[in-house]
């Protein structure tokens, strides 16, 4: 199990490094040039040349990338000439808030996925089976964008019980005292309930929206491997000992058919880490999401680099993560191969 | 009786006199429902077990003998259902016993072992937790450090090597015969009254299969359960059972002490399936007989005997076409007890008791 462990986080280590390459070299290569950028429009060729030499943009590219790399681990993530602040400070004030709302909807698809697969395959009901089908389907068809505004217009318009489109909390409500910057979290570290309700309220709509298309994609994805295991024989083993059908499918079923569903877990739980522009948009959500589409339309590039960097940092813990619940889960992945034992 | 359904007459749920059978199994019938019709998998099987008795249940695939055992276990899963029949269990009805007072006899008072160990074990659990799971439902007052040392002596018992190490491995450690003695040793577990081995060594490869069986051969001795053995393998049922079952189309159509059912087959499926038992000394003289045709189709159960369009003896019977025939008794040689279900049973009797008479 160490030795799982290990090889997997020197992978990733790897993996991390390879896209850090892959972050500096792209931006490297884009047609916008940051000296032109930063210089201006009426700027001479000598200012815009002075500026390239400032920016260390003539040094050779292997320097330039330990540079970048040095200053990373540093803090210095750069600076956002279009908002003219450092990077670092934009995505510490965002990322938060994209973690947040990225959790929550993780949460709501992974534990609605579970409940409801469990539903429509433990009691064999075809009619419920159908229905939370037919969802999903609906689930997986439906624009994010466009979801988000119906909710928004059924909640808010016309029910008026939840928030509007004014982001985390309401505008006449204080931030918690800053721990972890999740507003519920820091606002039930310190105690405050109406700050935690308020924060929840903010963040149903857009989370439920956001784990809509997730919940419907793990839905399937169990359903199926359930499915698929409960025909096997060791069920019915479990059965002819006495257990109870119910323990029978918790203790034998779901761990086995729960193991395609962690590996598309990890996936896409490290694209909502990531934040999403189209949700964050319409809830006005001030998130990672709208943060890089600024930067990208901007061409501040520092900005995208730094987003690329975190996006991968993101996948590759959550998959080291994935890699070592799937030791725990499934023995047969922890030894290097089947035949050293 | 053995044709018509054992109604759930009142109270018989605790006969007094259940004679001497610890299993008692009376007009079992089960079937598999789907859109395309009912498949009437187990029609009217009636089967007695004796304490200790080893009782074999023989025919090809698709006869019923896996649905039968499933069935007198309450096991059979939707689409399939037990739809009459009576099941006495040291005395009480089974068949009538809700899932949750099924949970304290299922593993306690008789258990089961299937056909293929590689699939009988949950792959992510290990060894000793898939025992103790047994242990720790049917003797809980062990708790769980009992449970585990149980296990070890179960272990031990199936002729594991060092199980008090192998307890924490997982099945994929296992090779398929250790597997199987995993299964017999978690069937076992509960000292259980009977035992069904659902082609308990069908999986394993020859000298693997002989271990196997000598060791539940043994185990099932020590322990004085009775056993009913499924199994298609003629060689195996000679050299383990007291008394064989001969099953086809879900139905039992010949049932004998086993060097009876060997010596003199009375039903012809039963003397069809003898002679295609292969045998190293003929195999120069030609292909290796079989049984011309296919067993009915289920759905839609003909009128007549079940086997009349494979059978030598039925051609042109009228009878054999029109009649299912009852169970007879094939009285007058060797142990009481035996039928089969032939319009020509008393024939054949007569003519082996003619035979025996010339040649004795």
């Amino acid at each position: 199990m160490l030795k799982l462990v290990l090889t997997r986080t020197a992978a990733s280590l790897v993996a991390i490094f390879g896209a850090s390459i892959l972050a500096f070299v792209l931006l490297r290569v884009a047609p916008a040039d940051p000296a032109r950028l930063l210089a201006g429009p009426f700027a001479t060729e000598e200012v815009v040349e002075a500026q390239r030499v400032a920016l260390g943009l003539k040094d050779s590219l292997v320097s330039q990338y330990f540079r970048y790399i040095g200053d990373f681990f540093q803090g210095d993530w750069g600076f956002s000439f279009s908002v003219g602040r450092p990077v670092i400070d934009q995505i510490g004030s965002r990322l938060p808030a994209s973690i947040e709302l990225g959790l929550y909807a993780f949460i709501f698809a992974l534990v609605g996925a579970v409940i409801c697969a469990l539903l429509a395959t433990y009691r064999r009901r075809r009619a419920v089976d159908h229905t939370i089908n037919g969802f999903a389907l609906f689930g997986l068809g439906t624009p994010p964008f466009w979801l988000a505004l119906i909710v928004l217009l059924v909640f808010f318009g016309i029910l008026d019980i939840l928030p509007g489109p004014e982001g985390r909390l309401s505008p006449r409500q204080e931030a918690p005292p800053e721990v972890t910057r999740m507003y519920t979290i820091d606002a039930l570290l310190a105690g405050q309930l109406g700050t935690f309700f308020d924060a929840g309220k903010h963040l149903l709509l857009p989370a439920l929206v956001l784990g809509f298309a997730p919940w419907a994609f793990f839905f399937r994805l169990l359903r199926a491997s359930l499915l698929e295991v409960s025909g096997e024989q060791y069920l019915a083993t479990a059965r002819s000992k006495g257990i109870r059908r119910w323990t029978a499918f918790r203790r034998h079923a779901l761990p086995n058919a729960f193991l395609p569903t962690l590996t598309a877990a990890g996936l896409i739980f490290a694209a909502l880490l990531a934040g999403s522009v189209l949700v964050e948009s319409v809830y006005q959500w001030p998130g990672l999401g709208a943060l890089v589409r600024d930067g990208v339309i901007e061409q501040d590039y520092a900005v995208v680099q730094a987003f690329i960097l975190i996006g991968a940092f993101a996948y590759v813990v959550v998959n080291l993560v994935v890699d070592i619940l799937y030791g725990v889960i499934d023995p047969r992945t922890r030894t290097g191969s089947a035949v050293t034992k | 009786m053995s044709t018509s359904v054992a109604e759930h007459g009142q109270g018989a749920g605790l006969s007094p006199e259940h004679g001497g059978h610890v299993l008692r199994v009376a007009g079992l019938q089960s079937e598999f429902r789907s859109r395309r019709g009912t498949v009437k998998a187990v029609r009217a099987v009636s089967l007695e077990l004796e304490p200790g008795q080893r009782v074999g249940i023989v025919g090809e695939s698709g006869s019923g003998k896996s649905a039968f055992a499933l069935s007198v276990l309450g096991l059979l899963e939707p689409p399939g259902y037990v739809v009459g029949g009576e099941v006495i269990l040291n005395g009480r009805n089974i068949a009538e016993l809700d899932d949750r007072q099924m949970q304290t006899v299922r593993g306690k008072e008789i258990s089961i072992v299937f056909q293929d160990p590689m699939s009988a074990l949950n792959p992510v659990k290990t060894i000793g937790q898939q025992i103790t799971e047994t242990i720790r439902k049917h003797q809980p007052q062990l708790g769980k450090k009992g449970a585990r040392a149980a296990a070890i002596e179960l272990l031990r018992d199936v002729e594991v090597p060092a199980a008090g190490r192998r307890i924490d491995d997982y099945p994929h450690q296992y090779s398929g015969g250790m597997r199987q003695r995993v299964m017999i040793a978690i069937a076992l577990a509960n000292q259980p009254n009977v035992l069904i081995a659902d082609e308990p060594t069908t999986a394993l490869d020859v000298t693997t299969q002989a271990q196997v069986l000598t060791l539940l051969d043994r185990l099932v001795t020590e322990r004085g359960t009775a056993v009913i053995l499924i199994t298609h393998n003629l060689g195996i049922v000679a050299q383990f059972c007291d008394v064989v079952y001969v099953m086809y189309a879900g139905r039992v159509v010949e049932r004998a002490a086993t060097a009876d059912l060997f010596a003199h087959p009375v039903h012809p499926y039963t003397e069809a399936l003898l002679r295609a038992v292969p045998r190293p000394d003929q195999l120069a003289q030609g292909p290796l007989p079989s049984i011309p045709g296919a067993p009915p189709n289920l759905a839609e159960v003909a009128p007549g005997c079940s086997f009349e369009s494979r059978c030598p003896l039925g051609r042109g019977h009228k009878l054999c076409r029109t009649e299912v025939p009852v169970s007879t008794a094939a009285i007058g040689f060797g142990s009481g007890g035996a039928t089969a279900e032939c319009h020509f049973a008393k024939e054949r009797v007569a003519e082996y008791l003619d035979g025996d008479a010339t040649t004795a």
